[in-house]
């Protein structure tokens, strides 16, 4: 079969006009939400952010107002954390919103889409590992200075009877390990949740590019 | 919220142009279900930069990187893999065309042999089958005119290739 009739037939596959009925469909389609892997990303960063808005602010309260405020350290900690993920969130969205540039040409399009979907792992990787070692050092220095005082007595010395630099060179050793076993964890994940799409977009881009 | 004026405008250049979105969708997608959701995909991603379309590029141009662009960067799990098109498989809205035996059997032919290429690929033919000027597939897809000819002439070996093996059984044990 030559090429040129399979322009013929390709050209004669042009639907049926019934400009009412698609005029409907059409409108209908119009009042409908993305189903594309960025939508259902940003769907998901809210819902994420609203899930953690939900549960802060009632801990935040409670540490605050319970044991006549001296577990407001523990308030501190979910606040700092509550607006660590603000920002993490507030980050994940802008490169989510600048991901994609549909009406782009297709290369140019694919290329950002890499390039900011590889910025977006990176970021996630930098920040869910950097969270545990933040989060275990402020929970070391409630332990560390509030705990005595919300007890009423040396609770952290007859817990540890050490001297304070020993301590922290304790909690160093067993957050070192423990930070780069989150950071390969995380790399995983990561890998597994965006690893493929990464693989074939960047096998696209390399087709486009090579002659 | 939807705005009514630029419905009005929108529709009908997209209904004029719902040929295009179908083939599309036909190319990229093995099942009914994975075509309607491409197709609604597109749509959405249509009227969403439809406000900033100001006609510098054509229409059609827009249109096929926008359809191009969610089809290629949407790689979502494709439910079942056909790779024989049955004419019952074809967009719900291409069925009612009539074609004779022959032409029934080049267009399965012409699927066939296109579902064997890659994504680049099916993009790069769909537009050399829509009559595209290399100027016009440069503006679509961003692809260099020389490489674009490289491309092209690989491409059509191929189909012709495939097609022809597909016709006289040459290959085939």
């Amino acid at each position: 079969m030559e090429l040129e009739s399979l322009k013929s037939i390709w050209n004669e596959l042009e639907p049926l006009p019934t400009p009412e009925k698609d005029g409907e469909l059409i409108l209908a389609l119009l009042q409908k939400k993305s189903r594309g892997p960025v939508a259902r990303m940003r769907r998901n960063l809210i819902r994420e952010l609203l899930l953690i808005i939900v549960t802060y602010i009632p801990l935040i309260l409670f540490y605050l107002v319970e044991f006549e405020g001296r577990l407001s350290a523990i308030s501190g900690l979910v606040f700092l954390l509550g607006l660590f993920f603000c920002g993490y969130y507030y980050r994940k969205m802008m490169l989510l919103k600048e991901m994609q540039c549909v009406s782009c040409m297709v290369r140019s399009n694919l290329a950002r889409h890499v390039e900011t979907l590889k910025k977006y792992t990176r970021f996630y990787l930098l920040a869910g590992t950097l969270v545990i070692p933040f989060t275990a050092i402020y929970c070391y220095a409630i332990l560390r200075w509030k705990l005595p005082q919300a007890s009423g007595i040396q609770l952290y010395h007859r817990l540890s009877p050490a001297p304070w630099w020993a301590n922290s060179i304790y909690w160093l050793l067993l957050l070192a390990p423990l930070t780069i076993a989150i950071y390969y964890l995380n790399a995983w994940y990561i890998n597994k949740l965006y690893g493929r799409h990464i693989k074939k977009l960047q096998e696209l881009l390399r087709e486009m590019d090579e002659e | 919220m939807l705005y009514p004026d630029l419905q009005e405008a929108f529709i009908p250049l997209v209904n004029q142009h719902r040929g295009i979105l179908h083939k599309v969708c036909r190319l990229y997608c093995f099942t009914e279900t994975d075509r309607q959701d491409l197709f609604q995909e597109i749509i959405v991603q249509l009227w969403r930069s439809y406000p900033s379309f100001r006609g510098d590029a054509k229409f059609s141009t827009w249109l096929y990187r926008i359809a191009l662009n969610t089809a290629i960067s949407d790689l979502r799990k494709q439910r079942r893999r056909i790779t024989l098109t049955d004419p019952e498989l074809l967009p719900a809205e291409l069925q009612d065309i009539q074609y004779s035996g022959e032409k029934e059997e080049q267009l399965q032919l012409l699927y066939k042999a296109i579902n064997k290429l890659t994504e680049v690929e099916k993009a790069l033919t769909m537009l050399y089958l829509e009559d595209k000027s290399y100027q016009e597939m440069e503006d679509i897809l961003g692809i260099s005119q020389n490489n674009l000819r490289v491309k092209m002439n690989r491409i059509k070996d191929k189909l012709r290739k495939m097609t022809k093996e597909a016709t006289y059984g040459i290959g085939k044990p």
